[in-house]
């Protein structure tokens, strides 16, 4: 138990969960600005999981900031056609979103077969690169703080340093921008915002797009840090763990990013757990995040069941 | 020179509805000018072509004399036209000055500047006389206050024209009168405003023009000045209406609903109705009268079982009703007809013949083996769009597509179906016309002579004093007054224990409170 205790508040476990909680984290904001304009992007799963692979295979070939913005770009352009499908051709929102899961899941074997020359599993055979550590460790010359600091801040990726700028953007836009309002007035009564001559669907196929380059964005981090390659249906249910943290985080960037934090440090348990306790098989401890979720959304909906009932809504 | 005209609008909507047929209007600059007509007759089909929401098939619009064509309600603001709709478009969670400014916000840079943006919306407010508080959000604002909301933002966007789509029915006598000064405040300003309207002594009041529609078509225009209720009412509806209705004399010694100690808590924990007892008897309409939000409402949900109870007994027909579920009040023999027919009395996006049966699908006439059976919906579905002539292009039409007045027929067909026992009814003429309301009257005083008990609350002090039986006058949650209906009780008298200036002591209230 010490052993954990130890391991828990130690500056490299704090490194793990800023790790693991990245890019739950990029696809939670991603599901957040759908989520709040209205359009509910259940394919965050499938966006992420061939932003993964985008980024993998290009990242064999090109620098590897030209990576993460292909799989960036890749994700976008699934928000676009999850926009067109359900705007457009006025398809289901959630079946599109399912769809797009669907053909994410089959469509990243078949493309990493075509990529290995055959391998269904892994893409362990092609030499893809990774995203750069950001090195603090000139902090050090700070006497007293200076190791402490560098232990915490020194060596995350730059995209966790991205994302935690990405949540200051959202909620900045959300909350300061006269299109943060747009979007947000769309989401929850789009009758207005038309009334009031802003285009309803534009704004909420910009949000997807938004949300797929988020969620896109997330798999690059997945695939070319947390773990360098890509491994099928490595995402393993983060699209859905992002979209039980907005609503987690009562659909606002600060609370989302402590519902992220904290799924994310489950997953960072998960990861370190197993090393101390051989007994306790690492699927269960992998399983925690997703009965958190299940916990936290039926105590919410008890909480707005009761607040209804004061209301005297039957 | 007219500052706007419409000349020979006509709308067909999908589906065949001809709901415009060669309509003009003429609007000149700084008038009020009053648009009415019976339900269905095409007026805010008219108002959605001026604002570019809806396209004419045939016809063209003349602003300032020369021709325009909105394509949308964009277009339609930026050539100074502002609608406030029958339904408002706020979003519930933004604040007031959010609301007002959506769409258009001041900004710097990519920076919304909310200090600028309620800096403007006040000084809106101040110019004109709406005086509303930017801060709060405007679901927690009365219904009046978020109408002011919709008029600012019409104003915001310099909006020269204001088209008023039913303001006031939605509205508190006291609201309709500050509606009035505010408009008044409009005009002397040098904006032009439209209004419909259906209560005739509202639009001879405010109004300078009246255009008067029927099925489709302008039948006339004329000045307010040179008009009376009567003649206008004739020309609305092409004949005489009278709105009065013939009470039998009925036995009333049967209590039907028993009411005793009740109250309500409202979401933010304030007590809505404190303590009331009365009793409803067979062949007796009992009107609830009161400002708005002095618990009428709330009281007639809870007797309904749609609104949980803080304490007090229910009894109907002899039963212990307050734990019961609707369903089983509705097999004592209750019926309701609800305050807001959109939101609780109709399903609308399903079809008439469906929401006629909504509240009998269980029973066997019209669900078998867990099947429906189409052909008794649709058989029952035909025999009361005939009994209660709702103008409707057939059972399978969804009620979106039906005008307000015979929204409000289904309602009160589905209810009135069979005889109720205990009959509820809110609002039942808000938004409806001269013939439905006449008919709507005749109808809950049918169900009443044939020996329904009958609870009623309207705004409409002259629609209580037509119905009811005896009068009890609601002023925060509690009975302050009580009257046995007589030709010289007057609005005047309900007025000032509406307003909480005077209460009546028990002994004067016994001879009401049987
Ligand atoms: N979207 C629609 N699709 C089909 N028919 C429609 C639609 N909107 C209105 N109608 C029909 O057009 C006719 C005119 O409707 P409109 O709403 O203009 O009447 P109104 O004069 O405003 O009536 P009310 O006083 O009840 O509001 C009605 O018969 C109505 O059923
Ligand atoms: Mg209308």
């Amino acid at each position: 138990m010490t052993e954990l205790f130890l391991t828990v508040f130690s500056a490299a476990f704090f490194v793990t969960i800023i790790r693991t909680t990245t890019p739950l984290l990029l696809a939670t904001m991603g599901g957040l600005v759908a989520d709040l304009s209205g359009a509910l992007n259940v394919a965050l799963e499938g966006m992420m999981l061939i932003g993964c692979l985008t980024a993998v295979i290009v990242s064999v070939y090109a620098p590897w900031y030209v990576a993460v913005g292909a799989g960036l770009g890749a994700g976008a352009l699934l928000g676009l056609v999850m926009a067109f499908f359900s705007f457009r051709l006025k398809a289901d929102i959630i079946l599109v979103g399912f769809a797009i899961n669907i053909l994410a899941a089959g469509g990243t074997v078949f493309a990493l077969a075509l990529a290995t020359g055959g391998d269904k599993g892994t893409s362990i055979n092609l030499q893809s690169k990774a995203v750069p550590s950001v090195d603090l460790s000139f902090l050090d010359a700070i006497p007293g703080v200076g190791p402490v600091l560098t232990a915490f801040l020194s060596g995350h990726s730059v995209l966790s340093w991205i994302a935690a700028f990405i949540v200051f953007a959202v909620w900045y836009f959300l909350f300061r921008t006269p299109w943060g309002l747009w979007l947000r007035g769309v989401g929850e009564y789009p009758a207005a915002p038309e009334a009031a001559g802003i285009p309803v669907n534009k704004v909420r196929t910009w949000s997807l797009i938004v949300s797929g380059a988020l969620a896109g964005l997330g798999g690059a981090q997945l695939a070319m840090f947390n773990y360098v390659g890509f491994t099928r249906d490595m995402t393993a249910g983060r699209g859905f763990i992002a979209l039980g943290a907005v609503l987690l985080g009562a659909r606002h960037p600060v609370g989302a990013l402590i519902a992220a934090l904290l799924f994310g440090a489950f997953e960072a348990l998960a990861v370190v757990m197993p090393g101390l306790f051989n007994e306790a098989p690492a699927e269960l401890i992998r399983m925690i995040p997703f009965i958190v979720t299940i916990a936290a959304l039926i105590l919410f909906s008890v909480r707005a069941q009761r607040a209804l009932a004061l209301r005297g809504v039957k | 020179m007219a500052l706007l005209e419409a000349i020979g609008i006509s709308k067909t909507y999908p589906g065949g509805v001809v709901a415009n047929d060669g309509v003009n209007l003429v609007v000149e600059s700084g008038e009020v000018h009053a648009v009415v007509g019976e339900n269905g007759a095409g007026k805010s089909t008219l108002m959605k072509i001026l604002f570019g929401i809806e396209q004419p098939n045939a016809g063209a619009l003349m602003l300032d004399g020369k021709p325009v064509r909105f394509a949308n309600p964009r277009e339609a603001i930026e050539a100074g036209i502002g609608m406030v709709f029958q339904h408002f478009s706020l979003v519930p969670s933004f604040s007031v000055y959010e609301n007002v400014v959506l769409g258009s916000e001041p900004r710097s840079g990519i920076r919304f500047e909310r200090h600028k943006a309620i800096a403007e919306v006040k000084a809106i407010s101040d110019r004109f006389r709406l005086s509303v508080d930017p801060m709060p959000a405007v679901m927690t604002l009365p219904v009046g206050q978020q109408q002011r909301v919709e008029i600012l933002k019409a104003l915001y966007r310099n909006a020269r024209i204001l088209i008023l789509d039913e303001p006031t029915a939605v509205l508190a006598p006291q609201e309709v009168q500050e509606l009035f000064v505010a408009i008044r405040s409009l005009v002397a300003q040098g904006k032009t405003v439209i209004f419909i309207a259906h209560k005739l002594p509202e639009v001879l009041e405010i109004s300078d023009t009246i255009t008067v529609m029927r099925q489709g078509k302008t039948v006339g225009q004329v000045k307010a000045k040179e008009v009376t209720e009567k003649s206008l009412a004739a020309m609305m509806v092409g004949r005489e209406v009278t709105l009065r209705v013939e009470r039998k004399a009925t036995d009333q010694s049967q209590r039907v609903a028993e009411i005793e100690g009740l109250r309500v808590v409202n979401a933010r924990g304030t007590e809505v109705v404190a303590g009331l007892d009365l009793n409803v008897h067979a062949g007796e309409v009992v009107g609830l009268v009161g400002v708005e939000g002095n618990g009428q409402a709330e009281t007639l949900e809870a007797v309904a079982g749609l609104r949980a109870i803080a304490a007090g007994t229910i009894r109907i027909a002899d039963k212990d009703a307050t734990a019961m579920s609707v369903l089983d009040r509705r097999a004592l023999g209750l019926a309701s007809i609800p305050e807001d027919r959109i939101a609780r009395g109709l399903a609308t996006g399903a079809t008439v013949a469906e929401n006629l049966v909504a509240t009998r699908l269980n029973e066997t006439r019209y669900v078998r083996n867990g099947l429906l059976d189409l052909k008794a919906i649709k058989a029952n579905a035909l025999q009361l769009i005939e009994r209660f002539s709702i103008r409707v292009g057939g059972p399978a039409s969804t009620v979106d597509t039906l005008s307000g007045g015979n929204m409000q027929k289904v309602v009160v067909a589905r209810e009135l179906a069979e005889q109720p026992k205990l009959l509820l009814v809110n609002q039942p003429t808000r938004g409806v016309d001269l013939g439905a309301t006449q008919f709507i009257w005749r109808t809950i005083t049918d169900a009443r002579d044939a020996g329904a008990a009958v609870l009623l609350s309207s705004a409409d002090l002259g629609e209580l004093l037509a119905l009811s039986d005896r009068l009890l006058v609601l002023y925060r949650g509690r009975i302050v007054a009580a009257f046995v209906n007589t030709p010289d009780l007057t609005p005047e008298t309900l007025g000032t224990y509406m307003l909480g200036l005077s209460t009546q002591t028990a002994d004067e209230m016994k001879a009401a409170l049987r």
